[in-house]
């Protein structure tokens, strides 16, 4: 009988300090690289090549930063600058397009509603390589290479709005159909139902989907070094791409380009988290 | 009157959008058949002579055997990344699953990796598993290796690197739908089972492992088809080598279109890439009808 208990009690106790424990190990490796990002960053160029690997920077420099910051090379602002431009223009169309759209699918009966959908889920899909050939071809007559940012944002729209579509959609369905019907008696038509009533209380979801849209683009590879030519002009990964192209690879000023572009999403992450678990489930796997 | 003028309504919500994505992706992909069926060189390109050849350009990448290498290739990789960071995934979700104090907290942390841009996470793996880079000085202060492994020279262990590199982007995803996939699963079944004396791994392979298929079957699904279009992670920490040995679909198709420009080679190989994942969605598509209907 007392062993009996003891084992019990001992089995309480290694739950209560064993798993928090391994837990908080396993996601610690698991962050490692973001760690090590960070601290490469923050070396000098002789600490970095030094052996055994310095796990903690033994002289805190911030040179990585600050030479980027006055270089005509790539200057780490203007790299910056562009990412930002390119996220928040597609951004801006995805939100404009998208969240009507989402309701509208979630909430009129229209013919090809089921076609619709199945269009958006499949183009959230396409790999992107996909339609890049055809997109330049398409940019050059129409003379938009000439506006590369507009090439761009337009290219990485496409991410963002069907994710919304599809994600958004879900989201209006599960508000209650009263809302709108007392909305109807308040006064209200379809449009301001939908601008007054509708939008704010989908709030969570709509935050979700901009969120996603902006990253989208912010971390945008294959546009923005396909449609972009200049140098001065691109975002901050294609410039990543061409550090590493270099024959010896500076790790410092990388990782600092790194940290300057993994600034925005870290900060975003903080502040809607608990938005994205709740979004991403609904998206996924019920759309 | 009400009923119609709700549907014009609804016209005006959605066309937009429809009609967006039609000319920028829609208008794209039927154009990349044609251009696929045509031949557009670099030497053609402003003329406008683009000569018809048929199903040419299809042949070319497989006489030279660009096709096999590249879907072998895609393939391993995918499958490599969807089981491993499933497995993962899992683990994590069940971890997490039990309750303590910081579960929630350190849940949502691991979701970071998913949000970074993919050429960051390239990057930091690249430099992680460079020859005088941490990870062979780890392994070799444990004394697993003797001498620094060439991870990104030897074409076996660059596409390893490349799968660790995507299951830690891949890990956070297949949590979240798991961990939402366990929360459809009634907390009586484990009890009763717990009373009828089914130890944990009994509980597991009976309750949990059964009632999540619908989740695992959409993850593997979903997991193919976005792995499958890699690009940005591959170009950034291989670009593709050493030789070709971790060219992927998507990043030869890019080579060919825009380092050689072939761009009707590139569209036929990015044609073939679509082929794939429209199998695979139909696939999918019928299990799921079969398994509703079941």
């Amino acid at each position: 009988m007392s062993i009996a208990v003891s084992s019990i009690h001992r089995s309480r106790r290694l739950r209560r300090n064993a798993i928090p424990l391994l837990s908080i190990l396993l996601v610690a490796v698991f962050l490692f690289p973001l760690y090590w990002l960070a601290v490469t960053s923050f070396k000098t160029e002789s600490e970095i090549f030094r052996t055994p690997p310095t796990l903690f920077p033994h002289q805190f420099d911030v040179k990585s930063y600050t030479e980027q910051l006055t270089s005509s090379n790539y200057n780490i602002m203007q790299g910056f600058r562009n990412s930002a431009l390119i996220a928040f223009g597609a951004l801006a169309i995805s939100t404009l397009l998208a969240i009507p759209a989402s309701y509208g699918l979630a909430r009129f009966s229209i013919a090809g509603k089921h076609l619709m959908l199945l269009l958006f889920l499949v183009t959230q899909m396409l790999p992107a390589s996909l339609i890049l050939t055809p997109l330049f071809i398409l940019y050059k007559q129409f003379g938009l290479l000439h506006a590369p940012f507009w090439a761009t944002i337009l290219a990485n729209a496409t991410a963002g709005i069907p994710f919304t579509i599809v994600t958004l959609r879900t989201y209006f369905i599960t508000l209650p159909k009263e809302l709108e019907e007392s909305a109807k008696i308040d006064g209200c038509n379809i449009f301001t139902t939908f601008w007054r009533i509708m939008l704010p209380i989908a709030l969570p979801g709509v935050v979700v989907a901009m969120v996603f849209s902006f990253l989208f683009a912010w971390g945008d590879l294959i546009y923005g070094m396909t449609f972009i030519s200049k140098e001065h002009m691109r975002p901050i990964t294609a410039g990543i791409y061409n550090f590493l192209g270099f024959q010896r690879t500076s790790w410092n000023h990388s990782m600092a380009f790194g940290m300057v572009s993994i600034l925005p999403v870290v900060f975003i992450f903080i502040f809607v988290q608990k938005f994205i678990v709740s979004g991403l489930t609904n998206g996924a796997v019920k759309g | 009157m009400g009923k119609s003028k709700e549907r014009i309504a609804g016209y005006l919500f959605v066309l937009p959008a429809l009609i967006y994505m039609l000319f920028f992706v829609g208008y794209p992909v039927i154009d990349n058949i044609r251009l696929s069926l045509i031949d557009v060189n670099v030497m053609n390109f402003s003329s406008g002579d683009h000569p018809f050849v048929g199903l040419e350009n299809y042949k070319i990448l497989q006489r030279e055997g660009i096709l096999a290498t590249t879907l072998t290739n895609t393939i391993v990789y995918t499958i490599g990344c969807i089981i491993i960071q499933f497995i993962c995934g899992l683990g994590f979700a069940m971890l997490f699953s039990i309750p303590f104090r910081m579960a929630a907290r350190l849940r949502g942390l691991v979701m970071i990796s998913w949000l970074l841009p993919a050429t960051i996470t390239a990057m930091v793996f690249k430099y992680m598993f460079s020859a005088d880079g941490i990870v062979n000085e780890l392994l070799m202060q444990v004394g697993l290796i003797p001498d620094p492994i060439k991870w990104l020279v030897e074409p076996v262990t660059a596409m390893l690197v490349l799968v660790v590199a995507n299951t830690w982007i891949g890990i956070p995803f297949n949590m979240i739908l798991i961990t939402s996939g366990l929360t459809t699963i009634p907390k009586d079944l484990y009890e009763s089972a717990a009373i009828d004396g089914a130890n944990t791994m009994k509980r597991f392979f009976k309750i949990t492992l059964p009632l999540l298929k619908p989740t695992i079957l959409s993850l593997l699904v979903l997991g193919f088809i976005y792995t499958f279009r890699v690009f940005d992670l591959v170009l950034i920490t291989t670009h593709g080598g050493p030789v070709d040995a971790t060219q992927m679909m998507s990043t030869y198709a890019y080579k060919l279109s825009f380092d050689e420009f072939k761009y009707s080679q590139g569209a036929a190989l990015s044609n073939v890439m679509l082929l794939v994942l429209l199998v695979v969605g139909f696939v999918y598509m019928r299990l799921v009808n079969r398994e509703e209907k079941a």
